[in-house]
């Protein structure tokens, strides 16, 4: 068990239970908010958490402590409020799962992604041109596209969703895998959402 | 953030942008995206039968400006190289060119890997070509 940098004694705490210093925050955002690695997570729970753990970190309560406590109240907010920000967000959460595991959804990772995505989007992009380009009457198609568009982005939602199901009741590499390919489609259909939602919001204004 | 002022001007004057028969053997064609920032990326190259230089490049890119010009200026370079010229294209080279900033260096390397995996493409055909001269 690690030992309290103040008075020495065992303590795997916030706060040491024999002196009551604060320690160093944990770096990992799931142990931070004391939580299971787990995708699916109750957000209201977290948020309880979030706001308890700001009362108690604060660096203003801190203002009359030692030099390195008032330093660990600061990392200690800094690391609760990356963590909150990250863990709250079903995506984000995600991605920070799969980057703790080695899975980046970096840059330079043409290789990853499945030949028959590339052409499709592309295919879809090339649609989604020539009904920019087009006049008036193209909005209906552009609201087809869209909802086409949200479709395809609401099933990868509810894949992703039994995606973390599946990597909670068994972690390990093939559900993560199954998760960034299902993350990496997520970001080109976005894409192609925003964009169709810009091209309305063009066409209405002329 | 802003712009050099040659990504601007292949992003407002883009270079060689349309498409080459891809069914064509002499043709070559190299499809990327980057899932990061969402683009995707279409090189296609022509190599002239005799010569074995690169008579036709054209590029598509859906992304963002420094994703097209990086295409836009590879398409420029690939031209009257040799295939194993063009290979030689690097990144950085593009990076420099078109002075792109840090977090745009992907873009580079995404028209780097388009290069390659369009003459990845036309030396398959080339070899599939091959076999089906010497078992005709």
């Amino acid at each position: 068990m690690p030992t309290c940098w103040k008075c020495g004694q065992e303590t795997s705490a916030r706060f040491c239970p024999h002196c009551g210093a604060i320690q160093p925050p944990a770096s990992n955002y799931f142990d931070f908010f004391e939580l299971p690695p787990r995708l699916h997570l109750d957000t209201s729970d977290l948020e309880h958490r979030f706001y308890a753990l700001s009362r108690q970190l604060h660096p203003d309560l801190f203002s009359r402590k030692s030099e390195q406590e008032k330093a660990y109240s600061t990392d200690a907010s800094a690391v609760l409020n990356d963590a909150y920000r990250t863990l709250r967000d079903p995506l984000r959460r995600a991605e920070y799962v799969l980057s703790q595991n080695g899975l980046e959804i970096g840059e330079q990772q043409s290789k990853n992604v499945p030949p028959e995505l590339l052409e499709e989007v592309f295919e879809l992009n090339m649609a989604l041109e020539e009904l920019r380009a087009g006049d008036a009457d193209a909005v209906a198609p552009l609201e087809a596209a869209a909802r086409k568009f949200q479709g395809m982005q609401d099933e990868i939602d509810a894949g992703l969703d039994a995606a973390f199901a599946a990597y909670d009741a068994a972690p390990g590499k093939a559900a993560l895998d199954a998760i960034r390919a299902l993350l990496n489609r997520r970001r080109y259909i976005r894409n192609l959402l925003r964009d169709v939602e810009a091209a309305l919001a063009a066409k209405a204004t002329a | 953030m802003a712009y050099s002022d040659k990504v601007l001007d292949h992003y407002n004057h883009p270079r060689n942008v349309g498409s080459l028969d891809k069914s064509d053997p002499t043709v070559g064609t190299g499809m990327v995206g980057a899932p990061e920032c969402g683009d995707v990326m279409k090189l296609q190259l022509k190599v002239n039968d005799h010569s074995g230089v690169i008579e036709d490049a054209k590029f598509k890119t859906f992304g963002c400006g420094s994703a097209i010009a990086s295409s836009s200026l590879a398409t420029e370079w690939l031209m009257g190289k040799t295939v194993n010229e063009a290979l030689q294209i690097k990144n950085t080279a593009i990076v420099q060119e078109l002075a792109l900033p840090p977090v745009k260096i992907h873009c580079s390397v995404l028209a780097e890997d388009a290069i390659k995996a369009a003459i990845s493409d036309y030396k398959q055909k080339q070899t599939s070509r091959q076999r089906e001269t010497a078992t005709a």
